[in-house]
């Protein structure tokens, strides 16, 4: 169902509700800032995670696949910020690096595959209903248990480039040469089962 | 002050927002999109707990880095599954692979 | 041979029953001389047995110093807890009970060997009559019950073979299978009791349960049951009221068969089982009533039936009930002697009368009452012979059967006299019926001429053995005499001594005597009045009373109300139960199971979608339970 309609309506929904919801937390955001009220720090902690959860809100209920897989990427943009801010500088790269460069890309190339371009309106499944509902007990369980206990400890600057290296090469040299097999794998595999058989082309 | 709660909370909301999606979405890739989701958040927890209280050993940021390179793989190897499907079926349309129907 | 080798009595007659059973259309002759020679050793060795018991009787109390009795362990659980063995004990019931049995397979045996011949399966014949006697002598020597009841199955399974032994003819098979069925509706009740018995009493050894029922072991509301079933068993054999139905029809089988077994032998195990637990059952008097009562119902209920029966056999057949009657009145009064002194006496009568039967059968080729008559100028022998039979059972001096019967009589009077009353009827209807039966078939003239001109007297093989029997029914009854006894090697005559329970010397009382001949000679005077000549007043008798008379042919219509029974209640409750297997079994149970099963899974079956995103959320609440459950678990 490529109805122009449909295609306006789901653009003009997420508009509505972005610029309902998403306006007046910013604007409360910076006066919060400007006011002295909250730290820079923690200024940028919830501009990053209000962006995080906007992004992964529109990558779960936009209609248009498309928008849906850039919803992804720019979740993972503030993913990697909220790595800087906990002063992992090496894990924030590798994500822009693997999520905004790999796993997008791939992403994209998947949806021209499947000629999502001419149908980019997919609606959601039927047991939306149950979906949420069990999604909503399952996040309030999760927030609970987060938030109940007193975790304690304070933020310190973890190592460096260096001694992640040196952890990981020599601690954990065994899961890093098989994480290399499953890649491996992974890819042999990707590529035998989306092959053409030569059936197919000699038909 | 921005404590280790937060991060906690941050990463419990985004794994259920994936956790819905993963129910409720019906193309394959929209599934996919949102499983990605799902494993970004499990990062952010295992960093989160890597920075606030187990600076010396850091085991979290190492198993981020392995929680990245698998999902990165099982993307690829999914999509792989993905344009299978579809040249089988034109269709990426998880709730019509109905053949183990009743 | 000495009583403790009584039992090779047994093992003769089985070796031969297994030996013709095998090889009995190889042998020439089929192995009746065999048999014949077996069972004339057997007498002898019964003869000898018998000697030695006299032998250890010292002033009238028999000392047996272990001497009678013979025993070896075959099971034995929990040294002595659970004890089944092969044991035998002699005293004076046994040593009566096997001179009797003897005496008369030797006849029957001698007898059969002319009468059989040509029949088919006549091997199978003398193997059939080994088998009984083997399993007859074994009931009568054995010293506990368990033994007992072995033998007395044995001795149904003999009579059942024998009855059906014509099993071509569908009567036959149906009177043997009623036969088997009747007896054995009275062996449950004899097991029941065996079992009550050994129950309290620790043993199935006779001697040991009757030592225990002396000294108070048991309960006696408890010994009354078990004595009552016991004689379940016993009425069930000896043919009484209910359980008497088989014995009439049981009469399809050989002449000679019936002669041995339905008159002489077989059917006195009840009597005798009876005699040999007397001293329990005078423990408990209401049991030894329910014998008496029995045994009197019997005896004249019996003798009312043969009044009117046409079959030679069968009037014989109902008169052998009505003495068995009289057997189990004296037993009622706990006089043994009397009761085992008839025993003997109607054995030998009774065989006799059998067989001359079974010799105007083999003459004449017919057994209905109706189509014979004055065979007495054609068969004189037979005539004289069974002539003599019928004085003794009904009862006329000198014969042997007078002397029994006297003694029964006589104790009935003494202790109850409303039962003596009631036998003497009994006693005078069994006169008229004898009168009748000889006066319809050796006296008149002869109605089928067809079977009467080709009537013959019986050849010598046949008619020696009547005539056997004719003396010893003549002479058996001198034995209670007490010169006789004396001479005969017991102190103070037989029943001084003998049966040493109820001790007393034979007297001879004129007068009762007198009135017993009396009432015994008028009953024959009314036979031959009825049935004299042409029988003319006995026709027209009959059609005074026509009902009483279809109630007597109809044998009180028993064997109606008992198929009666079988048809509604054993044949409805069958069909309750197939009904039962039908409905909640096969179709509630089985299919009913399965279809439940499908019911389900036509159902359940909507589960399986077969679409993904359905299985993903059944996988998410699972573990959203989980994680709810642990989370609040803390």
């Amino acid at each position: 169902m490529s109805l122009p309609v449909a295609r306006g309506r789901s653009i003009l929904t997420g508009l509505v509700l972005g610029s309902l919801v998403a306006g007046p937390y910013f604007l409360v955001l910076t006066a919060l800032a400007i006011l002295g009220r909250i730290s820079g720090a923690e200024f940028v902690w919830w501009l990053l995670a209000g962006i995080t959860i906007a992004g992964a809100v529109g990558a779960v209920t936009s209609k248009n696949v498309v928008h849906a897989a850039l919803s992804l990427v720019v979740a993972s943009m503030s993913i990697a910020g909220i790595f800087l801010l906990l002063a992992s500088e090496f894990i924030a790269l590798v994500q822009i690096l693997v999520y905004g460069g790999g796993v997008a890309i791939l992403l994209i190339f998947g949806l021209m595959m499947t000629n999502a371009s001419d149908d980019p309106i997919v609606m959601d499944g039927s047991q939306k209903p149950f979906g949420f509902g069990v999604a909503l007990v399952l996040g309030i369980v999760l927030v609970g248990a987060m938030s109940g206990a007193a975790w304690g400890g304070a933020l310190e600057t973890v190592a460096g480039f260096r001694e992640i290296g040196t952890r990981l090469y020599r601690d954990y040299g065994v899961p890093f040469e098989v994480a290399s097999l499953v890649l491996l794998v992974a890819l042999v595999g990707a590529v035998t089962v989306a092959r053409r058989d030569r059936e197919e082309d000699a038909e | 002050m921005i404590s280790l709660t937060h991060y906690l909370v941050l990463s419990a909301i985004l794994f259920s927002l994936g956790f819905y999606g993963v129910l409720v979405r019906r193309s394959a890739i929209l599934i996919l999109i949102s499983v990605e989701l799902m494993l970004a958040a499990v990062s952010i927890n295992f960093v989160a707990f890597a920075s606030y209280v187990d600076t010396d050993l850091f085991s979290g940021i190492i198993f981020a880095i392995f929680v990245i390179t698998i999902a990165a793989a099982e993307v690829g190897l999914a999509l792989g599954i993905v344009l299978r499907t579809f040249r089988e079926r034109a269709s990426a349309n998880v709730d019509e692979a109905s053949t183990l129907k009743w | 041979m000495g009583m403790e080798q009584v039992g090779i009595l047994v093992a003769i007659p089985a070796s031969v029953f297994v030996l013709l059973a095998l090889t009995y259309k190889l042998l020439p002759r089929g192995g009746d001389f065999l048999v014949v020679l077996a069972f004339a050793a057997m007498l002898l060795i019964s003869l000898a047995v018998a000697g030695d018991y006299v032998g250890h009787i010292h002033d009238g109390h028999f000392a047996p110093e272990g001497a009678n009795a013979f025993a070896f362990d075959w099971i034995n659980i929990g040294n002595g807890h659970f004890l089944i063995e092969f044991s035998t004990w002699v005293d004076a019931i046994t040593v009566v009970m096997i001179v009797v049995v003897s005496t008369v397979a030797l006849m029957v045996a001698f007898y059969s060997m002319s009468y059989m011949h040509g029949e088919p399966r006549y091997g199978w014949y003398f193997a059939a009559l080994s088998l009984f006697v083997t399993a007859m002598l074994m009931l009568v020597v054995s010293g506990n019950l368990l033994q007992l009841y072995v033998a007395w199955e044995g001795v149904g399974l003999a009579s059942f073979l024998l009855i059906g032994f014509y099993w071509e003819r569908q009567s036959a098979a149906e009177a043997a299978k009623k036969a088997f069925i009747t007896t054995r509706v009275g062996d449950v009740g004899l097991l029941i009791g065996i079992v009550l018995l050994w129950r309290q009493a620790g043993t199935f050894d006779i001697q040991g349960i009757i030592e225990f029922a002396k000294s108070g072991g048991f309960d006696h509301t408890y010994l009354t049951t078990a004595m009552i079933f016991l004689f379940m068993g016993a009425a069930g054999k000896s043919a009484q009221f209910p359980l008497h139905v088989w014995l009439p029809d049981a009469m399809e089988g050989p002449t000679p068969a019936s002669a041995l077994i339905h008159a002489a032998t077989m059917v006195v195990a009840g009597v005798y089982l009876v005699a040999r637990m007397m001293p329990v059952y005078d423990e408990v008097l209401i049991a030894r009533d329910v014998v008496l009562y029995t045994g009197l119902i019997t005896a004249i209920m019996a003798a009312t039936m043969g009044l009117v029966a046409n079959d030679i056999k069968r009037v014989l057949a109902f008169s052998t009930v009505s003495q068995l009657g009289f057997m189990f009145v004296a037993l009622g009064f706990g006089e043994v002697g009397a009761a085992m002194f008839h025993l003997l006496t109607h054995a030998f009568f009774k065989a006799l009368l059998f067989l001359c039967s079974g010799s105007v059968i083999h003459a004449t080729h017919e057994q209905t009452v109706e189509e014979l008559g004055g065979l007495r100028h054609k068969m004189p022998i037979t005539t004289v012979t069974f002539i003599i039979g019928s004085l003794a059972l009904a009862g006329i001096i000198p014969l042997a059967g007078f002397w029994s019967k006297d003694e029964i009589l006589h104790i009935a009077s003494e202790q109850a006299p409303v039962v003596y009353v009631l036998l003497a009827s009994a006693a005078v209807l069994t006169a008229i019926y004898t009168t009748r039966l000889v006066l319809l078939t050796f006296f008149g003239e002869p109605r089928n001429h067809h079977a009467y001109d080709h009537a013959y007297e019986s050849p010598f093989i046949m008619a020696a053995p009547l005539v056997v029997l004719a003396v010893l029914a003549t002479v058996a009854g001198f034995v209670i005499f007490d010169p006789v006894g004396q001479a005969l090697g017991f102190p103070g005559g037989i029943l001084a001594t003998v049966f040493v329970e109820h001790p007393h010397h034979f007297v001879f009382d004129p007068m009762f005597a007198a009135t017993a001949v009396g009432t015994a000679l008028a009953g024959i005077g009314i036979g031959f009045a009825y049935w004299w000549g042409d029988a003319k007043r006995a026709e027209r008798a009959r059609g005074w009373a026509p009902e009483l008379h279809a109630l007597l042919v109809n044998r009180y219509y028993i064997d109606d109300l008992y198929q009666a029974i079988i048809n509604r209640v054993v044949l409805g409750m069958g069909n309750i139960i197939a009904l039962f297997e039908n409905r909640v079994v096969n179709q509630s149970g089985v299919d009913g199971g399965a279809q439940t099963i499908g019911w389900f899974g036509h159902r359940l079956k909507f589960l399986q979608t077969g679409r993904i995103p359905n299985y993903a959320l059944a996988m998410a609440v699972g573990v959203v339970v989980l994680a709810v459950l642990a989370s609040s678990a803390e």
